[in-house]
């Protein structure tokens, strides 16, 4: 069977694929800010050795590591209304949900990066003075985040490719602005493996750029 | 020396869990004293050591540093843990060396020693910078101050980690086995600088296992064992007529 491609009709839905680039892009750097405000809440939580604080962070980050992501989603747009009342935008619902997705997985990274970090070094900055915070701070998340850079990069990857599920509750990323155009043009094949492309042409400069970052940090210490 | 201790410890009490590691400590520093704690591994020197400057917690007893608690707030009745900023500032004006030297590895020699002062006590970072070139001079290691420590030998790293405290300018110091980790040619030069801050009057406690140093340097001795203290004295007595036996055979050990 020979299909006749008509990739050029891709080109007439341009402005389409660019808003849902676009989306894609806002609801990526909405959750991954989230994901690293929270995630450090989180992770230095989970490293706390008074169970009050830890016990909540664990309870969390186990949580969504071990529920998928689709439904994690799909609970905070459908099910959460019914609990709270509020019923968020699709778009805020899915930033909301791979937000506090990111946040857990981001947490372990960031425990794992402190637990690196000889426990010598917190003592030495605590004996000339300083408070827990301006140890974290100055001395302990500094060296820390060189470490953390490699993991770092991987979940922002897959944060990336997982706003694709926002098309579940019809947020117009590019998934589900390439399946309107789908049932306008009935050509999935072209459709499809034109959203796999501008995936990998988004996801693949920054993964370059990190691992740049990364060549830069590693060569510094 | 005056009347009031720079340091006191009474009944001090330390557990990790179900395990004791000091039954009742006393203990008083003097002003421009130098205190050796000697003891075979494991007998809580440097336990006690850490809860001097509240690295460690305790449960039962006091310190006190310049007639403050280190640790506890025992007004009133009940034994409340000091809010961490409290402990922050008073541990800042006791400097600690440690065995390791606990370097910042992501700063230089110079960054190391301006951090406190800078981030700790607000100074400007002139006048920090000028004070721990001088202390850097003073402990042999002025060309090294734009020098990552990983660049530095052991003995070099302890210089400049005893150069940190001091830059803080603190009222009294503790060392924790400070050249336990370090190849033997390299111990002297650290021992020298240690020799050179006692002649000058700095109240000192040094866990340590170089016992030529003790004998030499501190005004007194402590010998612990199993978390208690075995005897104690000024080091000519200690040292020559050791009236415990568990001292006795620690002493032919490592004599």
């Amino acid at each position: 069977m020979t299909y006749s491609w008509h990739l050029e009709m891709i080109w007439d839905y341009r402005q389409v694929f660019a808003r849902g680039v676009v989306v894609t892009l806002q609801l990526t750097i909405i959750a991954l800010a989230c994901g690293v405000v929270l995630g450090l809440v989180f992770g230095l939580m989970r490293g706390a050795r008074n169970w009050l604080l830890s016990m909540p962070a664990m309870i969390y980050i186990e949580t969504f590591r071990s529920t998928p992501t689709l439904v994690q989603l799909v609970w905070i747009y459908y099910a959460l209304p019914m609990l709270t009342g509020v019923q968020l935008s699709a778009f805020n619902s899915v930033a909301l949900g791979l937000g506090l997705h990111t946040a857990a997985y981001l947490a372990e990274i960031f425990r794992a990066g402190v637990n690196s970090i000889d426990r010598g070094q917190m003592m030495a900055a605590k004996a000339i003075g300083m408070t827990y915070f301006q140890a974290m701070r100055r001395i302990i998340l500094p060296q820390a985040t060189r470490r953390m850079v490699p993991p770092f990069i991987n979940e922002f990857a897959t944060l990336i490719k997982l706003t694709s599920l926002g098309s579940v509750v019809a947020v117009p990323e590019i998934l589900h602005e390439a399946n309107n155009v789908i049932s306008a043009t009935f050509r999935p094949l072209e459709v499809y493996t034109a959203v796999a492309v501008v995936f990998a042409l988004i996801a693949c400069p920054m993964i370059f750029v990190a691992r740049l970052l990364e060549r830069m940090l590693t060569a510094r210490s | 020396m005056s009347a009031e201790p720079v340091i006191q410890i009474r009944n001090l009490h330390k557990s990790f869990g179900e395990l004791t590691v000091l039954h009742g400590i006393d203990l008083s520093v003097a002003k421009g004293e130098v205190l050796a704690i000697i003891g075979p591994s494991g007998s809580g020197k440097s336990t006690l050591l850490r809860c001097i400057n509240r690295l460690e917690d305790y449960q039962e007893g006091t310190i006190e540093f310049l007639g403050q608690s280190m640790g506890y707030d025992i007004s009133g009745g009940r034994r409340r843990p000091l809010p961490e900023a409290v402990i922050a500032k008073r541990r800042a004006r006791l400097g600690m060396v440690f065995q390791n030297f606990n370097l910042f590895p992501h700063k230089t020699v110079m960054e190391n020693l301006i951090e406190g002062p800078i981030i700790v006590k607000r100074e400007a970072r002139e006048q920090a910078r000028k004070r721990a070139m001088t202390l850097l001079s003073k402990v042999g290691l002025a060309e090294k101050a734009d020098i990552y420590p990983n660049r530095l030998s052991g003995g070099q790293q302890q210089r400049a980690a005893i150069a940190r405290a001091l830059a803080m300018e603190p009222e009294a110091m503790l060392f924790d086995e400070p050249t336990s980790s370090l190849d033997p040619e390299l111990v002297g030069e650290v021992l020298e600088v240690m020799k050179a801050l006692a002649r000058e009057g700095m109240t000192m406690v040094v866990v340590t296992h170089e016992m030529g140093f003790a004998r030499e340097v501190a005004h007194q001795v402590v010998m612990m064992d199993r978390g208690v203290i075995v005897e104690s004295g000024v080091p000519a007595d200690f040292f020559s007529r050791p009236k415990e036996q568990r001292t006795r055979d620690f002493l032919s050990k490592v004599l």
